[in-house]
């Protein structure tokens, strides 16, 4: 029995995939291909792609450009020392003394110099590499936060969806409950109280996953429901695998496909709320170039003196959430075109 | 099941989920370093006799399980708890906070279904025309932009450059006029209205968007229906079958998106509040956060939270209230 197992277990994952039991995961392969080549297509959906691609270039490469174009990224002379941190560890961005004026405008205007092109910030540090930089702290939060919520909410909602009953009862109620308290409010109470009253970006990313798996569950739950009604898998209990590996191998695989666009369009919700976690002082902490944090100040004192600093990292976060949501909307017309014109 | 055995079978589903939001504000609040009663005295040096008396005194030195069920015991009795911190009852605390983000809420809503639902008629209407692209971009922009960012441009627009509109604080239309510095009620009423403008703006637009999208949608799909086809086949004006064939049931997810947003909508007053120094509900919460002040944090929690379930229970009864196709027989 036990050979028979395992050897049922080593084929599987390819055997149904070609077998002609298993339309459903025939179906979603091609329907991928199918997703991509529409996406190609769709205007406002390569609109997005483009502007995503941009953003996650910015963030992957920003290090490592910093010491070879001044013109670029601005003052540059210790950003070397931070290259060797890790993402959520950066230091103090101060050029040195003399080298640059607190809040100088933006190139276009009067005062403004080339060097800094969007200006600088109350303490003299190029705003421009700031708001940079600041991409790197929204996208990675964005994606670390989505990865947690989709891998708490797939094993949460395959379990509910295969299982049914009373299982499935006690996991989706205890999931829905944490849907009811405000997300933001959720996240700050869990923040403040774990850290003991000392906000750190690291536990906003694990309090945004956190909240984000009732709504992956879900969506993964409405799948797992009819996959779970598929020949192959009664074929597979039949054989005698055991349930763990059913969901793991055959389940989890096949209920992916809407999960995935959801990850994306999410992404940019993650963005949104971490930036007004920042905002409020429960993100990112203040050496920290982060889009939300550097609001935070800007909306604290300068909102007369230089406006600019408000005006940056706003649309900064403006153009990468819209990204992720005109990404996120063409692959979903691509993936259901009831609604398409 | 009559729609009067619905409405309390609706009502009675409701109760685990508030049961698991007292679960989890308790846990949290108690999984949290630092004992609320030496946070209290401020680091100051007293004698552990005196903290143990200030334990007993609220209950602070029973078991887990004994609290939480005394916790449970209050808030059954309408009792939210008592704030060591500002040794007053949460209830009173929060009730005085109330005001201001209900209305800001409130206006919020009314902003965004004044402006959404005419202009995603308009462009379910011109369909693929210049109207529903220039809707479609309002959309998009308004889920994209964070709320308190659309609050500051406002500020530095309307209040900072331009002048006309201030930047901070609300008007309460229900305090007598003199309380504010005002002549008469007519005055007091406006002054109100002119502070409520941009808060209202800054907190409806991600509303007026979402529900944009979802009234653009759905009229799209009731003029699909045959019912309209017959109807244009008769001859009756586009017009009558926009107003009177098409509208209504278009109308009943909206009222799904509104309850089901309220959430959103409550996390997001806490960002305005900040942001137009408003002294509502959400500036009391990220004071009680900042304090430490671990009662008035669960208080808070446990009442949005118990906000948006019964906001979304209502949602429900009303939805079978109005539309008679919709079955409350069964589960689901």
């Amino acid at each position: 029995m036990a050979t028979t197992e395992s050897q049922l277990e080593d084929q599987e994952p390819g055997a149904h995939a070609e077998g002609d039991t298993a339309d459903e995961a025939v179906e979603t392969r091609v329907g991928w291909r199918y997703t991509l080549a529409k996406v190609r297509r769709d205007a406002t959906a390569r609109i997005g792609f483009y502007i995503v691609a941009i953003v996650l270039f910015i963030a992957a490469f920003a290090a490592v450009d910093s010491n070879l174009s001044r013109l670029t990224f601005g003052a540059v002379s210790d950003y070397a020392a931070a290259e060797a941190l890790p993402i959520f560890d950066h230091p103090t961005r101060m050029p040195p003394p003399g080298e640059g004026n607190p809040n100088q405008p933006p190139a276009f205007l009067d005062g403004g110099t080339l060097s800094s092109p969007l200006g600088t910030d109350p303490q003299g540090r190029d705003y421009f590499t700031r708001v940079i930089y600041g991409s790197q702290v929204s996208v990675s939060v964005g994606i670390f936060s989505t990865a947690i919520g989709l891998i708490g909410g797939t094993i949460i909602g395959s379990v509910a969806g295969y299982y049914g009953g009373r299982i499935d009862d006690v996991l989706m109620r205890a999931v829905e409950t944490l849907y009811a308290i405000p997300p933001l409010v959720l996240i700050i109470v869990f923040i403040v109280f774990i850290s003991g009253g000392s906000p750190d970006i690291r536990f906003a990313v694990v309090g945004v996953g956190l909240t984000f798996i009732p709504v992956f569950a879900r969506i993964i739950r409405s799948r797992v429901l009819s996959v779970r009604e598929m020949d192959y898998i009664e074929a597979a209990r039949a054989a005698g695998v055991k349930d763990r590996n059913i969901i793991r191998r055959h389940v989890i695989p096949n209920s992916f496909a809407p999960v995935m666009v959801y990850a994306t369009l999410q992404i940019g919700v993650t963005i949104l709320i971490v930036a007004g976690l920042s905002f409020l002082g429960y993100g990112a902490q203040p050496p920290t170039p982060d889009w939300g944090e550097m609001l935070r100040i800007a909306h604290g004192r300068y909102m007369h003196s230089n406006i600019w600093l408000s005006i940056w990292p706003g649309l900064a976060i403006l153009v990468t959430i819209m990204g992720f949501n005109l990404f996120g909307d063409g692959l979903q017309d691509a993936l259901d075109p009831r609604i398409k014109e | 099941m009559g729609l009067f055995r619905y409405t309390i079978f609706r009502l009675l589903q409701a109760i685990p989920v508030l049961i698991g939001i007292s679960i989890i504000t308790f846990a949290l609040a108690n999984l949290a370093p630092g004992d609320p009663v030496r946070l209290m005295l401020q680091g100051q040096e007293v004698d552990e006799e005196l903290i143990r008396t200030i334990e007993a005194r609220y209950g602070l030195d029973q078991p887990v399980h004994v609290r939480y069920w005394n916790y449970m015991t209050g808030l059954v009795q309408g009792d939210l708890g008592y704030s060591i911190h500002r040794r007053r009852p949460v209830a009173d605390l929060m009730l005085e906070r109330a005001g201001p983000t209900l209305l800001l809420v409130l206006s919020a809503y009314v902003f965004a279904l004044a402006t959404a639902i005419p202009l995603g008629v308009l462009a379910a209407k011109r369909r693929n025309k210049p109207a529903d692209h220039v809707s479609r971009i309002v959309a998009l922009v308004g889920v994209s932009t964070p709320s308190f960012w659309i609050g500051i441009m406002l500020i530095i627009v309307f209040a900072v450059q331009l002048g006309v509109l201030p930047s901070a604080g609300l008007v309460y239309p229900w305090q007598p006029p003199e309380a504010a510095g005002h002549s008469g009620y007519i005055e007091h009423w406006i002054e109100s209205i002119r502070h409520l403008i941009l808060p209202m703006i800054a907190l409806g637009t991600l509303q007026m968007a979402t529900l944009m999208r979802v009234e653009r949608t759905q009229m799209i799909e009731s003029l699909q229906q045959e019912y309209v086809t017959l109807a244009r086949a008769y001859g009756v004006p586009e017009r009558t079958i926009l107003r009177k064939h098409a509208f209504r049931s278009a109308q009943l997810p909206i009222i799904t998106i509104v309850g089901l947003n309220l959430s959103t909508a409550l996390g997001g007053a806490v960002l305005i509040e900040t942001v137009f120094a408003i002294n509502g509900m959400g500036r009391l919460f990220i004071e009680a956060i900042q304090q430490l002040d671990y009662q008035l944090v669960m208080g808070i929690t446990m009442v949005l939270g118990a906000i948006f379930v019964i906001g979304v229970v209502i949602t429900d009864i009303s939805y079978a209230y109005i539309d008679p196709r919709v079955t409350y027989g069964d589960r689901e």
